[in-house]
């Protein structure tokens, strides 16, 4: 039994030994790196001073065309719209994009996901790797449960979260290749136009929370960094009535940017997202009402 | 709250686990692929899992009691194990206990019956009791709603419309394995092949050791009960043996039949807009997501026995290297196959009779086997498919032409082996589409689109953000240490030992799938 006691033992430390390793080479591979996508991009940009930041899920991403926008306003503008983001993810973008750098005008995209406070898939993923990193620390310590399980146990924050930042991502960023999606430009049109068929339907604004947190977290750090901050919301297919939505949304945020009416069904290409084509309004529309 | 427009992707069928939201409101009622929403909110139950830290916290625990608290007294070892195993099962659902504990006390009682019975009237009519009973609850938890479902369907086919009588039932987990255990040991007693248990701890270990519990091996009272019988001496090299086992069948699980399953999943779901190779890679993938996950289940079930000094029946034996489907058949599942051939084949006639006795033998109990997997016409035409297969070498008696393990003592086979084993790959690759797919037509129309022989769009990106021929290296990977290791029951011997363990332990820390935890399939079985 010793004997067996021993091997056990003897397996037990190489397979620590081997977790540490990987840890380290993971966390190596993923600081250094070119940036795959727009947190390891923010975290790479210093001293940079942008006049213009959108911030959002897929309907930033997908409908603001920056490089319209500044054409137009003639302003450094970039967007970091993350398909899948929340409110929760867009405050730690925020903080690692102005820990380092300066921002005039911050666009941040509002409306359903005001209903929640928790992370989603950037904070839980993406921002892994730099759980050593103090924002991202203090962000994942204060919304996570798990962070003791994450920040001590070696590679669990990478085992948990294989299919974001696992072997096939490693192993893409360790021989820099070209993300789908430059983290640089941000926009990613969509194309094409598929409106699904069924009954109308009206948006509930049930959930809505009347003094969101992470807004509020938003707005402070705004104000400190001396950033202004622009709401707005995007359109939906007319398959939704949001009229009802937009208007407890304007009772909570007055200063809000309706951007819901004006886009035919054929400028979407799909109910929650506007084709290249729509995205091209939209931000026409959206410099049209912000210009000075 | 309802994400309406964060996640477009959808899993069709991650074990009955998805939630389905409605865009912006879930009055609507019309379902299609563009305006579901889906999100994985409910995780798998992850109770007891051979690949979940609870088992990973129970299995030492129990190791070190028995070990080191029960290991002077045959009767406090096995009180342990049958408390543990008791606990085992109901972490996974307490409510079906009942039905583990009164299978147990059934069989043993009808045993003893049996045993003591004056004459042969009174003894059959015990063991019918047993064997009605046993396969009652069966029927009732598992084929229940099939059949009320095909018995509805068969009257609309004459034009007689009946709504269906329908039970909302939850199929207890282990059931069809914990029956066939009882139901070998009840059979062996009426024909006088053992003597029934007296002690009932004993018995009650037997039925329902944990390893074994939820999904087989299935065991027979004369392999396992002796075991049970005798006090175990802790061995050092069967605990080691079954350590490397254990890794060998994590391995199997965890990087091979999850890494599979999410891109079977992906190309299962779209099979009606993929093309031939994408479908072709679809089917692949399952062959091995099954292979690597009952044959992982298994090795981790032998591994765990060994560390309490007890060898069960293997279950599989490299069954991928056959050469003929009769090979495969006693290479896949074999404790299955071998109490089919032991309890229905052989009681049947078996192979006496003549020509078409053993092939209606043959076909009976490829359709059973086929039918034991699951409530559903695509297991039984799975079966079937497999007699069609085992058809020839029957006719032409050549059905036991390759007993011994391919290219024994050699490095490589020959051109005719390597042509034979790939052949009949592809013949169990085709059959694994009906165990797979959800109805008989779909598997049907995926066979169909499969040999359309469309490549326009070469390899295919799928929904999972993945190309559909990514995985091909680990498999063949997989598949290298699975041919050098074809003699033996686990890679980990030999020379590369150790340059073997680093890489599979290094294997299954960075190709592991954890973050999307599944069950076994055979669970449900």
């Amino acid at each position: 039994m010793k004997k067996f006691a021993l091997h056990i033992f003897a397996l037990l430390v190489l397979i620590s030994t081997l977790l540490f390793v990987c840890d380290l080479t993971y966390t190596r591979i993923y600081t250094n790196c070119h940036p795959r996508n727009k947190l390891q991009y923010i975290l790479q940009l210093k001293n940079e001073q942008f006049d213009a930041v959108f911030l959002g899920s897929s309907r930033v991403a997908n409908h603001i065309d920056v490089e319209l926008f500044s054409q137009l306003s003639h302003k450094k503008a970039i967007n970091l719209g993350v398909e899948g983001a929340g409110l929760n993810d867009n405050l730690l973008q925020l903080q690692l994009l102005l820990a380092q750098n300066k921002v005039k005008q911050l666009y941040l995209q509002v409306d359903s996901n005001l209903e929640s406070t928790g992370p989603s898939n950037i904070s839980q993923a993406e921002a892994m790797p730099f759980i050593k990193n103090k924002l991202v620390k203090e962000h994942t310590q204060k919304y996570f449960t798990g962070f003791d399980q994450l920040y001590y146990i070696p590679f669990y924050r990478y085992a948990v979260n294989d299919a974001k930042i696992g072997f096939r991502e490693l192993f893409f960023s360790a021989f820099n290749k070209k993300p789908a999606i430059d983290p640089a430009i941000g926009y990613t049109p969509k194309y094409g136009n598929s409106i699904p068929a069924g009954k109308s339907t009206t948006m509930e604004a049930k959930g809505l929370v009347a003094k969101n947190p992470i807004l509020t977290h938003i707005k402070n750090l705004c104000q400190q960094n001396h950033t202004e901050l622009v709401l707005f919301m995007t359109p939906i297919c007319s398959k939704i009535d949001v009229k009802p939505y937009v208007c407890k949304l304007k009772e909570m945020e007055p200063k809000l940017i309706d951007l819901t009416q004006g886009f035919d069904d054929s400028l979407f290409y799909n109910c929650g997202h506007l084709n290249d084509s729509g995205a091209k309004i939209l931000t026409r529309r959206l410099y049209e009402a912000t210009k000075k | 709250m309802c994400p309406w427009f964060d996640s477009w992707r959808y899993h069709k069928k991650p074990e009955q686990l998805v939630r389905v939201f409605l865009c912006a409101s879930q009055k609507s009622g019309s379902l299609n692929n563009s305006n579901i929403f889906v999100t994985t909110l409910k995780k798998p139950k992850r109770s007891m899992l051979f690949n979940s830290l609870h088992f990973a916290l129970f299995l030492p625990i129990v190791f070190v009691l028995y070990w080191f608290f029960t290991a002077k007294k045959l009767r406090y070892q096995n009180s342990l194990l049958l408390i543990s195993s008791y606990f085992f099962y109901a972490c996974w659902d307490w409510r079906f206990m009942f039905l583990l504990v009164f299978s147990t006390l059934l069989d043993y009682y009808t045993g003893l019956k049996m045993e003591h019975s004056q004459n042969n009237t009174h003894k059959k009519r015990w063991f019918w009791l047993s064997v009605i009973i046993n396969l009652g609850f069966l029927g009732v938890f598992k084929y229940f709603n099939f059949f009320a479902a095909s018995f509805t369907d068969l009257l609309s086919g004459f034009g007689l419309n009946v709504h269906p009588l329908t039970l909302n039932i939850i199929l207890p987990v282990g059931i069809s394995f914990y029956t066939f255990h009882g139901l070998s040991y009840v059979i062996d007693i009426y024909k006088n092949r053992i003597k029934a248990e007296k002690n009932f701890v004993d018995y009650a270990v037997f039925v329902s050791f944990f390893p074994l519990l939820v999904a087989g091996p299935i065991e027979r009272a004369t392999h396992l009960l002796p075991q049970i019988k005798k006090r175990r001496a802790f061995n050092y090299d069967k605990a080691i043996e079954g350590i490397y086992q254990i890794i060998w069948g994590l391995f199997k699980k965890i990087v091979i039949a999850d890494s599979c399953a999410q891109y079977t999943n992906a190309i299962f779901a779209h099979y009606d807009s993929m093309n031939s190779l994408s479908l072709l890679m679809g089917a692949f993938y399952f062959s091995f997501q099954i292979y690597g996950d009952f044959s992982g289940y298994s090795d981790i079930a032998l591994g765990t026995a060994k560390l309490f000094g007890i060898d069960l029946l293997r279950n599989f034996n490299f069954p991928y290297f056959s050469r003929d489907i009769a090979e495969f058949w006693r290479r896949w599942h074999i404790s299955l196959s071998s109490w089919f051939r032991d309890y229905l084949y052989i009681p049947l006639g078996g192979s006496k009779g003549g020509m078409p006795m053993k092939i209606r033998n043959t076909f009976i109990i490829f359709i059973v086997s086929g039918f034991w997997h699951g409530a559903n016409w695509t297991f039984i035409v799975w079966g079937a498919l497999n007699a069609l297969y085992f058809m020839p070498l029957l006719i032409f008696n050549q059905n036991r032409n390759h007993l011994d393990i391919v290219a024994k003592g050699k490095a490589w086979p020959t051109f005719k082996e390597f042509f034979a084993m790939c052949f009949t790959f592809f013949l169990v690759v085709i059959s694994w589409i009906f165990f797979r797919a959800d109805t008989i037509s779909i598997a049907v129309k995926y066979i169909r689109n499969l040999f359309r022989f469309n490549f326009t769009n070469g390899v295919e990106y799928l929904e999972i953000e993945r190309y559909s021929v990514e995985l091909v290296f680990l498999i063949l990977f997989f598949l290298f240490f699975e041919w050098n290791s074809r003699e033996k029951e686990h890679p980990f011997f030999g020379r590369w030992l150790y340059l073997k363990l680093v890489l599979v332990l290094l294997s299954i820390i960075m190709l592991g799938v954890y973050s999307d935890i599944t069950s076994f399939i055979y669970f449900q079985f």
